[in-house]
């Protein structure tokens, strides 16, 4: 009960912010656009829409977008409200300090899953009454691991926004992690493999560890992921075959998408728990 | 049973700063409690303490007979506050702060009747961000009154207030404690505590230096006033005959004038006995003993 009481009032507060309405606001164009381009143009479609291809096009274009306003919409979440004292008010009131962790967790989950599943719906209409086709389930797989992928960012930032006292701490921390799991991550992982190699051509393809390695960064777990419930609920294979070890599945994907849910949140709450306000 | 009952309460922050030394103080319930030190003497700490923002070093905070770090959510539920340093959210209107605390202490009251009390009707569906400082001030006292709390926590509630600010936070308190409710009042400024409070304690530098009822506290100042007469011819001798009258400490001659530390009841015999000595009195003027004087004397460390 409590935690939800604190869910509702982060929602009312967080999803006025302008800064985050903007970001929201360019993203649904951009989403829209990639419907509507996928069921125009031949050279993206194969000459041939399909809900599947429309929704593998529409779940590629989101990563970006969760990971930038993830960090923007969470980091604040409960440092910024350290820093500017309203997190004395808020916890004068009998809610613990859990409460306020998950409280916050749901919250900011509920803000940005607004912007992100509306304007993948609206883009999958749009997509679709261009092309022509109405697939439901593709449609709800690609809002399904969304979710999933939008909670798992929201984990990352507010743990690491329960962790410090200090907003542009916060911030930093979020930078830092986008510098190195979504842009530096893919370029140091090949580089790592071809030195390995020899810088000799990959002929018998990539060792088994790569595997679990490419899938570390969120944004690579949640298209695995995205994938392998593509497969599941429809005709047709979209992973690449998976080494021949006990790890060597695409619901690896899902097992580290937890671990930075988890991780994060159960360092930062440790830490939050404990500390002196 | 004791509203707040501290037991060799100590905290030592990280560093090695003491902010608390070996606190023992006991609020008793009902009263209006006036709790009075400068700016870092640890009140702000021990407020901390009871509300869990704070752990303790060593020592015990019981609030409303329960544990404040063990019970701290009942503690909480039972407890109104209004805390020092506090913000309001920007983007939340006032009925939407009202609404949150009335759905967080499990209230029945309606948003509407809690602006109403402190005049907030008008602005009730404007953000909170745009108040001025003092409607922040009723809003977030407010919030503190929902659900009828057993102990209300003030902290420098009169910080950034205009003076009709400050005496509407003095009624309200007023008020509040006719329904029974204790009130823990945290002030750097006695006049505000003198006004209202029953007892007060003071802190400083982490240790409780004096413990008192307001009247207790007027009495240890003592009856003594300052009295300055001019008059003229002033002579040794005058000086003399006013030393010699009962109620009379002190006498210093300065040109024209003498200043005496003199009791209230004394000061008609001593401007009577200069007289006597044939001086003319021109003009007299007496000052009351000040709690002020003695505050400043406790937390400044002359004492």
């Amino acid at each position: 009960m409590s935690i939800l009481v604190v869910a509702k009032k982060d929602f009312q507060d967080a999803i006025r912010s302008k800064v985050f309405w903007a970001v929201s606001a360019l993203f649904a164009l951009l989403v829209v656009g990639l419907g509507a381009a996928y069921a125009s143009f031949d050279l993206l479609n194969g000459g041939d829409p399909t809900g599947v291809g429309l929704a593998q096009f529409l779940a590629s274009g989101i990563t970006l977008f969760v990971a930038v306003t993830a960090i923007v919409v969470c980091n604040r979440a409960i440092a910024g409200e350290r820093e500017s004292g309203s997190l004395r008010l808020l916890l004068s009131l009998p809610h613990t300090r859990l409460d306020v962790v998950v409280g916050k967790l749901i919250g900011r989950t509920a803000v940005l899953a607004v912007p992100i599943l509306g304007s993948l719906v609206v883009g999958a209409v749009i997509g679709g009454a261009i092309g022509g086709v109405f697939e439901p389930v593709p449609i709800v797989v690609t809002l399904g691991v969304a979710l999933l992928f939008v909670l798992t960012y929201v984990g990352i930032f507010v743990g690491v926004s329960a962790l410090t006292k200090s907003t542009t701490l916060a911030l930093a921390a979020g930078v830092a992690y986008f510098l190195v799991f979504e842009v530096l991550w893919n370029l140091v992982g090949t580089i790592v493999i071809l030195a390995l190699n020899g810088f000799e051509p990959l002929g018998a393809g990539t060792p088994d560890w790569y595997y679990v390695f490419q899938n570390v960064p969120p944004s690579n777990s949640y298209s695995t992921v995205f994938n392998a419930a593509l497969e599941a609920t429809t005709d047709g294979t979209y992973t690449a075959a998976p080494p021949d070890t006990f790890y060597g599945t695409p619901w690896i994907g899902l097992v580290i998408m937890a671990l930075w849910f988890v991780v994060p949140l159960a360092v930062g709450y440790a830490r939050f728990s404990t500390t002196d306000l | 049973m004791a509203a707040i009952q501290l037991d060799g309460l100590t905290k030592t922050y990280g560093g090695g700063v003491t902010a608390l030394q070996n606190v023992d103080l006991t609020v008793e319930e009902g009263e209006i409690f006036g709790f009075l030190g400068p700016n870092g003497a640890g009140k702000s700490t021990t407020i901390n303490i009871l509300l869990d923002f704070v752990r303790p070093t060593s020592g015990s905070a019981r609030v409303l007979g329960m544990d404040a770090q063990e019970d701290s959510l009942e503690v909480r539920r039972r407890t109104g506050v209004l805390p020092e340093g506090y913000q309001v959210y920007d983007r939340l209107t006032g009925k939407q702060h009202v609404q949150f605390v009335i759905e967080s202490k499990e209230s029945d009251e309606q948003p509407a009747d809690v602006l109403e009390r402190v005049g907030l009707t008008d602005a009730a569906e404007r953000k909170a961000g745009g108040y001025s400082k003092g409607m922040q001030q009723r809003l977030t006292l407010a919030m503190a009154l929902v659900g009828d709390p057993d102990l209300l926590i003030l902290d420098e509630p009169s910080t950034g207030l205009d003076p009709a600010g400050v005496r509407g936070v003095r009624e309200t308190v007023k008020n509040v404690a006719e329904q029974g409710t204790t009130i823990f009042f945290s002030s750097h400024i006695l006049p505000q505590v003198e006004a209202v409070c029953d007892r007060v304690s003071i802190l400083r530098k982490g240790e409780v230096v004096a413990v008192d009822t307001m009247e207790g506290l007027r009495e240890s100042v003592g009856a003594d006033g300052s009295m300055t007469v001019y008059a003229e011819p002033l002579t040794d001798e005058h000086v003399a005959a006013a030393e010699r009258v009962q109620g009379v400490t002190s006498v210093t001659h300065e040109g024209d004038s003498l200043t005496l530390s003199v009791a209230d009841y004394a000061k008609y015999d001593a401007l009577n006995a200069i007289a006597a000595q044939g001086a003319t009195i021109t003009d007299f003027s007496t000052t009351e003993a000040s709690l002020e004087e003695l505050f400043m004397s406790y937390t400044e460390g002359s004492r």
